[in-house]
């Protein structure tokens, strides 16, 4: 199940944070996703594998912590995706298919002329969609 | 009823990118809120430079849609709304609403390529974003000796499902001319 999606920067300024558990508290995810920006300068900063890699944007599972694992997105502007889940066994398609919904979300509300780049996404309708996509993630890894 | 129908015209005009086409339209309406900061001088300009455009795409209307002159108001309003709009905008209009004596009409847009990707912001809700167009109808109609009022009754960026421009036909002014038959 997924817990929280952000969408942070790329002056690592936050623009969109989501949670979707009651439960838990929001500060200790915005302290992971926190976290995860420091793991997502390492791996662009210092690529595994030069040459074909390079263009790559889904960055993959980052981190595990204790019962979350976080996976991340790059932009070719330097916006990051960051996604926080619980779940055991996830696939990496699924992942994927996530970024790219949500790519093609996050493209049309900075699309709005009454955007400004560099602040806070404040689209409902970008709230909406991003409900959505996370509610038919979760439904896809179940079947 | 027009001898060429929307589409086909639609079909062989130069076309250009419809999100080019939207974002910059959307560029010059936050130009203008930047430059004027009130949301009603806003509209007003958007409505001046909606007047301006109608008033030389009339002649273009003309021309390459080929209509012959219209009948009565009733006529003008289905033309607009099915050749006019399909033409310009690639998108169709539906007339409705008419009151009893034909001079007032709604015309309802279900798609608008201007608004794709906009939210209105809680300072400008009094925005009327599309007010371009009222400018443009206004404008026309009036190079073709009708004086109306265009207003807007419904737009999709305060709720509502659609679109709706009011039409209101207050005079038809018959041509003048500026020289006298005798003298």
């Amino acid at each position: 199940m997924i817990v929280c999606v952000a969408v942070v920067g790329h002056q690592n300024n936050p623009l969109y944070i989501q949670s979707f558990t009651e439960a838990d508290d929001a500060l200790k995810l915005h302290h992971i996703v926190h976290c995860s920006l420091d793991v997502v300068d390492e791996r662009v900063n210092n690529p595994k594998k030069s040459g074909p890699t390079l263009n790559e944007t889904f960055l993959g599972l980052l981190y595990p912590t204790e019962n979350y694992k976080v996976y991340g997105y790059l932009t070719n502007t330097k916006v990051k995706f960051i996604l926080v889940t619980t779940d055991l066994d996830v696939r990496d398609a699924d992942v994927r298919n996530f970024f790219r919904k949500f790519h093609a979300a996050y493209v049309d509300a900075v699309s709005n002329p009454f955007h400004v780049p560099g602040k806070k996404i404040t689209s409902r309708t970008f709230a909406e969609r991003v409900s959505t996509i996370v509610k038919s993630f979760g439904l896809s890894s179940a079947s | 009823m027009a001898p060429k129908s929307g589409d086909a015209i639609f079909a062989s005009v130069d076309r250009v990118n419809a999100e080019l086409f939207t974002l910059t339209y959307g560029a010059m309406v936050r130009q203008l809120l930047t430059d004027l900061e009130e949301v009603d001088e806003v509209n007003k300009q958007l409505d001046q430079m909606g007047y301006n455009i109608g008033v030389r795409l009339v002649d273009e209307f003309l021309a390459k849609s080929n209509v012959s002159r219209c009948v009565d108001f009733k006529e003008t309003a289905e033309v607009i709304a099915k050749v006019g709009f399909k033409m310009f905008l690639g998108v169709t209009a539906s007339v409705t609403n008419w009151d009893t004596e034909g001079t007032t009409c709604s015309l309802i847009l279900e798609d608008n390529p201007l608004v794709d990707f906009v939210e209105l912001p809680d300072t400008c809700q009094g925005l009327y974003y599309c007010n371009i167009l009222s400018g443009i109808v206004r404008g026309a109609l009036e190079m073709v000796s009708m004086k109306t009022e265009v207003t807007w009754l419904r737009d999709m960026l305060r709720g509502d499902d659609v679109f709706e421009l009011q039409v209101k036909l207050l005079k038809q002014v018959p041509e003048e001319y500026p020289y006298k038959d005798d003298e």
